[in-house]
């Protein structure tokens, strides 16, 4: 691995070739990356280029994601103000040639999913196109290491799904942001600021999920990041968030990620899970091991993991606040019982559940469904997983929450089937895979049974409370927004700004949705959300010129 | 329910009648649709000069455009004293300028700017070095430009809360129904919506491009039409551009707002999916409209693109419908002709004046609905 510098505000920060500058700069104990329009300072929050919250000024372009732009040699890295000035004598750049790909079959994410439907569908004899945001596919669950080295057995699972992938004919680019979808299906991406178009037969939307976090004061302190995001530090660049290090929320990713932090040398303070006790609910527990008994064995194995190294794994503990103290973060939790306690950390870990990134199919107009039990929309689907809108499949998170198994047995069956649609009618059996399908979600139903994402009534925490991190629109102004203008959140966004920022209302929208559904009383349903637009992801202006040749239009 | 007055559609104009009515002590009711809205989805900004857009798309409603040009520039003046009124909407009026990148397009704003002066609008033209003072952030093939000193831009969802607000705190009730029928009796009018019926002494019409279809029934065949158009807000950066932008040939608005975002859009193309459903966005007309920004304004192409929608303008023959209805006085049209939300607090005072019976400010005659009459 190169050993480079780039300079941080002018000091220099050594990194290896190919970590992201958001890892650098936390193994060099940079927390604070931009300064909000409130004059706050921001860091590093969701680690998969979602939140936008980690955004620097590189070699003095503007807006770039630290977690998602890779450290180069003699790269000069600045804090982002909240107003960056504009290049007055700038030139319309050379603009590169669009891309034009029409294969059968596009795959969108290269995680568990997508690279199952990859490969199931190139097997199948389709031509297949695969797209993934990171520069190293394999999405979430199995987290590439960006030098290759594998930690883990579920590294190496992914590393091998990757190799076949590439290796069955299919081609798989990464570091590709898709920012456009509109009918037809016409896909516009950009890979390092030239334009890929893309107009398939078919469309695997494989998108999955990104962490539904905890609104709580201090939530958008630096240093405060999703579990997922230190999970990234951790297995894809080997740094650690802290040294000490609170985890909280529900579900079994917090326990995984402080049993790896903890083994990778980080002190794990307290992991707090909101739920009761699974001993407390034994047949809850009985439920899941016996629809999944290998993963509750994991699970058990996690918790043994973390009780022979001492790590204090408390339930029924809900975040009440994060606060900035001299040493580091202080993080206070409320007992089921009332009363409180106070932690101190390095960093805050959180991680309340999932949303699915279900942009794309959103604006393919495919129907969605509210899902109470999961608190996010479900994507309706066929038997092989096509959606309401023929030629457009989803699956795994994206289409609601599923896990990394669901999702590979999912990209299976849509793989074939997407083929078939596409004139391939080569495609394997894949009763087997249905039947593990089956067997997975019932594991998934009980899972989370054990677990309590749901979230903290916004009524009930104190009013200048950050709602919106991008606008920092506090809970106080979103309710007397809401008086203003009641009854959707259409008209509460734009009387209150919320949602209107960076992360396109990917935090704030669900919390705001769920908030007018318990004031009008009305069942959430899509249209409860925000109404999905262009771009997907933010996209440069410079980027979309290279458009323009392919798409001209009529003014 | 029943009321004095009933104000059917609650976008600018409606908000603004609806207010002009009731601080002059008016109980009034103000039914919205709440979909798809014009001024909900609207840039703010505020036209005064021709729009080259206008004048190429719509050759044969120029003449009525460059008529009512005093009432453009009347109407800017009218947010001037709103926002002494309610509150800061972030009105700013420092002019617009009209690109030109050749000399035929120089030629064609000097003829434009002529006619306008006539009509006593602050224009000047401006040769690149004046440009170059004013604008720095331009294009280098741009040669000059019309300025007109009376345009500028707000922020509409400032004064779209402070509206609502204010007719909320003079009792004005709002009702969120869709109307689909209107009649009229010798003493009141009633509207049918889909929840209830509305009964009043007099109604007010701000339904922009809703407006016709509610009074074609009493014979006044108004063909308003919803044009869906092609907008898109960067992220925010330093304050740099003062001006409301336009191209002497092409379709563009641009400007930024007080929130550092620039707001790009001029009229391009979106797809209307009927009354229920938002406009949907077109991948050429995005891709158009922000290259074209791109080419003009070359120092905001770093800056990301956050979001796109359509906005709804509303078309009919290039003037504003004002005034009482023939052969159905008690209801009132206020409809702008073009550029809803610069024209909006002019068309819903006049209309406001009419009700109440006051001097309007300006002669509504040209503006009465009587010429759609059969």
């Amino acid at each position: 691995m190169t050993e480079i510098t780039f300079t941080f505000n002018g000091t220099g920060i050594a990194a290896s070739g190919g970590e992201s500058l958001a890892a650098a700069l936390t193994a060099a104990g940079r927390r604070e990356f931009r300064v909000t329009a409130g004059g706050k300072p921001r860091g590093m929050f969701c680690g998969i280029g979602v939140c936008q919250d980690c955004l620097v000024t590189v070699d003095g372009t503007p807006n770039r994601r630290a977690c998602m732009t890779g450290a180069v040699d003699g790269m000069a890295v600045e804090t982002q103000p909240a107003f960056p000035g504009l290049c007055l004598d700038a030139e319309v750049p050379d603009i590169p040639r669009a891309r034009i790909l029409t294969p059968d079959v596009l795959v969108i994410g290269g995680g568990a999913g997508g690279l199952s439907a990859t490969i199931a569908a190139r097997r199948a004899g389709a031509e297949v196109v695969t797209l993934d945001e990171r520069t190293v596919p394999g999405g979430q669950y199995y987290k590439q290491s960006a030098d290759g080295s594998l930690l883990d057995a579920q590294q190496a699972e992914g590393a091998a799904l990757l190799a076949d992938a590439r290796a069955c004919g299919a081609e798989v680019i990464g570091g590709v942001e898709i920012w456009g979808a509109f009918d037809g299906p016409l896909i516009l991406a950009e890979s390092g600021g030239s334009a890929l178009i893309v107009r398939p037969r078919a469309v695997i939307v494989a998108t999955g999920a990104y962490e539904r976090p905890i609104i709580a004061p201090g939530w958008t302190l630096p240093g405060v990041m999703t579990t997922g995001a230190a999970q990234t530090l951790w297995r894809s660049y080997r740094t650690l968030p802290g040294r000490r290090i609170v985890v909280c929320g529900s579900g079994p990713l917090n326990l995984q990620v402080a049993l790896e932090l903890a083994e990778g040398g980080a002190e794990i303070a307290l992991v707090a899970e909101a739920a009761p006790s699974p001993f407390l609910h034994p047949l809850r527990g009985a439920r899941c091991s016996i629809h999944g008994p290998a993963l509750a064995w994991k699970g058990l194995a996690m918790l043994c993991g973390l009780r022979w190294r001492r790590v204090p794994v408390r339930n029924g503990l809900r975040l009440a606040a994060v606060e900035q103290s001299a040493g580091g973060l202080s993080a206070t939790f409320r007992r089921m019982d009332g009363g409180t306690c106070t932690v101190r950390a390095d960093a805050v870990c959180m991680n309340a559940g999932f949303e699915p990134q279900n942009e794309i199919l959103r604006l393919l107009g495919v129907r969605m469904t509210y899902d109470p039990a999961v608190g996010h929309l479900r994507c309706d689907r066929s038997e092989t997983l096509e959606t309401s809108v023929s030629g457009i499949f989803a699956v795994g998170d994206c289409a609601g929450l599923g896990g990394a198994p669901a999702a590979c047995a999912e990209g299976r069956i849509a793989g074939c089937a997407a083929a078939e649609r596409s004139g391939h009618a080569e495609g394997r059996d894949v009763a087997a895979d249905r039947r593990a399908l089956r067997r997975h979600r019932r594991f998934q139903n009980a899972l989370w049974q054990l677990h309590d994402v749901s979230p903290t009534p916004l009524d009930s925490l104190p009013g200048d409370t950050i709602l919106c991190r991008c606008e920092e629109v506090t809970v106080a102004d979103a309710l007397a927004g809401y008086a203003v203008t009641p009854g959707h959140l259409g008209t509460l966004k734009r009387a209150t700004r919320i949602g209107m920022g960076h992360c396109q209302g990917r935090y704030c929208g669900p919390a705001a949705a769920r908030l007018i559904a318990e004031h009008t009383g009305e069942a959430l349903t899509d249209r409860s959300f925000f109404a999905p637009r262009v771009p997907v992801k933010p996209v440069t202006i410079n980027a979309i010129l290279s458009f323009e040749e392919a798409l001209r239009g009529d003014e | 329910m029943t009321s004095d007055l009933l104000v059917i559609g609650g976008g600018v104009v409606g908000l603004i009648a609806a207010r002009e009515l009731a601080r002059a002590g008016a109980r009034v009711t103000l039914v919205d649709a709440a979909q798809n809205a014009g001024s909900t989805t609207n840039a703010g900004s505020l036209h005064v000069q021709m729009q080259s857009r206008f004048i190429r798309l719509y050759p044969e409603h120029a003449r009525n455009a460059e008529r009512a040009l005093p009432c453009y520039r009347q109407a800017a003046e009218c947010w001037d004293r709103l926002e002494a009124g309610l509150g800061p909407i972030h009105l700013v009026r420092k002019g617009g300028l009209m690109l030109a990148e050749s000399a035929g397009q120089m030629a064609f704003l000097e003829e434009k700017s002529r006619r306008e002066e006539a009509k006593g609008l602050d224009v000047a033209l401006l040769d690149r070095a004046e440009l170059d003072r004013v604008a720095p952030w331009i294009g280098s093939q741009i040669v000059g430009a019309e300025l007109c000193r009376d345009e500028g831009s707000l922020n509409p969802l400032l004064a779209n809360r402070l509206l609502t607000k204010a007719c909320a705190d003079l009792g004005v009730i709002s009702i969120i129904d869709r109307i689909d029928e209107l009649t009229v009796t010798s003493d009141h009018v009633s509207a049918r919506g889909l929840h209830g019926r509305y009964r009043a002494g007099e109604a007010v019409v701000a339904a922009a491009w809703g407006s016709g279809a509610l009074v074609r029934a009493f014979g006044v065949d108004i063909p308003t039409a919803p044009e869906p158009l092609h907008m898109n807000i960067t992220e925010a950066c330093e304050q740099r551009i003062d001006h409301l932008v336009q191209h002497a040939e092409r379709s563009l608005t641009l400007k930024q707002f007080g929130t550092g975002q620039i707001v790009i859009g001029g009229g391009w193309p979106a797809d209307d999916h009927g009354t229920d459903a938002v406009p949907g966005v077109r991948a050429d007309s995005l891709v158009g409209n922000v290259a074209l920004a791109a080419r003009l304004a070359p120092a905001i192409g770093t800056l990301r693109i956050l979001r796109t929608w359509a906005g709804m303008n509303t078309t009919a023959d290039g003037s504003s419908i004002i005034g009482r209805l023939p052969g159905a006085e008690r209801i009132i049209m206020a409809v702008p002709g073009d550029a809803g939300y610069t024209l909006a607090p002019l068309v819903a005072q006049m209309a406001a004046c009419i009700v109440l019976d006051r001097d309007p400010p300006a002669d509504p005659a040209p503006f009465s609905p009587a010429r759609f009459a059969a």
